[in-house]
């Protein structure tokens, strides 16, 4: 019976795989990251202020400024890649970057399959990620 | 659960890091209890937001609707953390289940790549705009046309619940009696095997001009007020383009996902993402997405229906009572 069922797309398949395999590794460096902010001292910022920072209702603003005396702009955490902290947060981005090159690979891969008006919206849905990632807009 | 093991072994490896971790983090807690928060309720947050996370997490994947829907509700309404922070949290709730279920999907055929980019673009870019309309136009409309708004939609939300109750069956397995030459010229068609029925369904979706069109409109609307499109990719792809209902739930985590990757980029670079706040949420939702994965492909299609129409019910009670709020003034209580 398995001969009859139908093979997916390889585009699909391949988009799929990216981003599985980058979200599963994202995952393992920020429970790597977490175990570190709660049983080393190793971090940019002290965990136990944060947490009660939080969950005191603080603004992001007051968050920030009480731990480092400003708000962060840009990617912070590629700087403190050897905290808790740092490394934790590099995890959760790591997750969310995998999208692009995901995007961008099913996009080639369409267009191989001929699937000309899908690659091309393909790449302009990676175009709009990337131009995101990088700060250049934001609402 | 040993067919689960040896098909996902990685979902065992990550549940057992995780349990491993958080026993370490609590037998050797370094962390400095504050008036707020002991060293043990710091942890007991962490591994509480966890537990929630996976539960949904699994509910968001099997519906199709990003966890978002849940998640938000609850922390607005029983803590006080701050909205900017919930909300980029709820991107991270909203996404990663859908992130992490993808994989599963396109291995399976049931979700549909050329699908999930013919809604991408309409839906990205009608959030964006109307996420721009909404500063613009917040002067113009005030809390009076914002309430009016909410309640029409809620109104419609309702309706297409109706409409999932009424049409029963025929929404599962939708057979469109007409396919327009744009649809058919597009080539959105595909098959896939139906695990619950033991047998291959193939489906080519219609009135695409209409779909897109209408994705546009949801994005609009969920940039415009915030919602998202969780709530309406479903009812579109199913009840408008006669996409399979658990394809649609499919492609609607997928593109919910990838949609919200570009959503979430401006909070981490402002740093409204926490860490120590965002990682166990993330981590529930990886794990109880896979979870969630494989057992959409093995339920039936009327299980997932009857879900989705209590998630709309929920939702759409939730928008009434904003929108009676914000024009009579009165307070109602429900979550």
């Amino acid at each position: 019976m398995s001969e009859d069922r139908p093979k997916p797309a390889l585009s699909g398949r391949v988009y799929g795989e990216i981003i599985y395999w980058g979200t599963v590794i994202g995952s393992i460096i920020s429970i790597i990251g977490s175990m570190i902010t709660f049983v080393t001292k190793r971090n940019y910022i002290d965990p136990g202020y944060l947490l009660s920072a939080i969950w005191q209702g603080k603004s992001v603003k007051e968050i920030w400024e009480g731990a480092t005396g400003a708000l962060p702009n840009g990617h912070w955490y590629l700087q403190h890649l050897f905290t808790g902290n740092g490394i934790a947060m590099a995890g959760l981005a790591f997750g969310v970057f995998v999208v692009v090159p995901a995007i961008f690979s099913a996009a080639i891969m369409l267009l191989r399959e001929k699937q000309y008006v899908f690659s091309v919206l393909a790449f302009i849905a990676g175009i709009i990620t990337t131009v995101s990632m990088f700060g250049w807009i934001s609402i | 659960m040993r067919s689960l093991l040896k098909s996902v072994p990685e979902l065992f490896v990550l549940i057992g890091l995780t349990v491993v971790a958080y026993i370490i983090m609590f037998l050797f807690n370094q962390l400095q209890g504050t008036d707020v928060l002991s060293p043990t309720g710091m942890w007991m947050v962490v591994v509480g937001s966890f537990l929630f996370s996976t539960f949904i997490a699994i509910i968001a994947v099997i519906a199709g609707i990003g966890g978002g829907v849940l998640f938000t509700p609850v922390m607005l309404a029983f803590t006080s953390i701050d909205t900017v922070l919930i909300r980029a949290t709820g991107l991270v709730v909203a996404m990663f289940s859908g992130l992490i279920s993808t994989g599963p999907f396109m291995r399976k055929g049931l979700a549909d790549v050329k699908i999930v980019f013919f809604c991408a673009v309409p839906i990205v870019i009608g959030g964006m705009s109307g996420a721009f309309s909404a500063i613009h136009l917040s002067k113009a409309m005030g809390a009076t046309g914002d309430a009016i708004v909410r309640l029409l939609l809620g109104g419609v939300l309702v309706f297409i619940a109706f409409m999932f109750i009424f049409g029963g069956s025929k929404t599962e397995y939708p057979q469109p009696k007409k396919i327009d030459s744009f649809s058919k010229k597009l080539g959105l068609y595909s098959a896939y095997w139906e695990e619950s029925l033991q047998k291959v369904v193939s489906f080519q979706a219609t009135k695409a001009l209409l779909g897109f069109l209408l994705f546009f409109a949801v994005g609009f609307t969920g940039g415009f007020f915030g919602l998202g499109g969780g709530w309406a990719v479903v009812p579109v792809l199913n009840l408008v383009m006669a996409v399979p209902l658990k394809v649609s739930a499919a492609c609607s985590g997928v593109l919910l996902a990838m949609g919200n990757a570009a959503a979430i980029w401006p909070y981490i670079l402002y740093g409204s993402l926490i860490a120590v706040l965002a990682v166990p949420w993330m981590l529930g939702q990886v794990i109880g997405g896979i979870m969630g994965a494989y057992i959409l492909v093995r339920i039936k299609a009327g299980f997932v229906r009857k879900i989705l129409i209590v998630i709309l019910f929920l939702t759409s009670a939730k928008l009434l009572s904003r929108g009676i709020e914000g024009l009579f003034g009165i307070d109602i209580p429900i979550f």
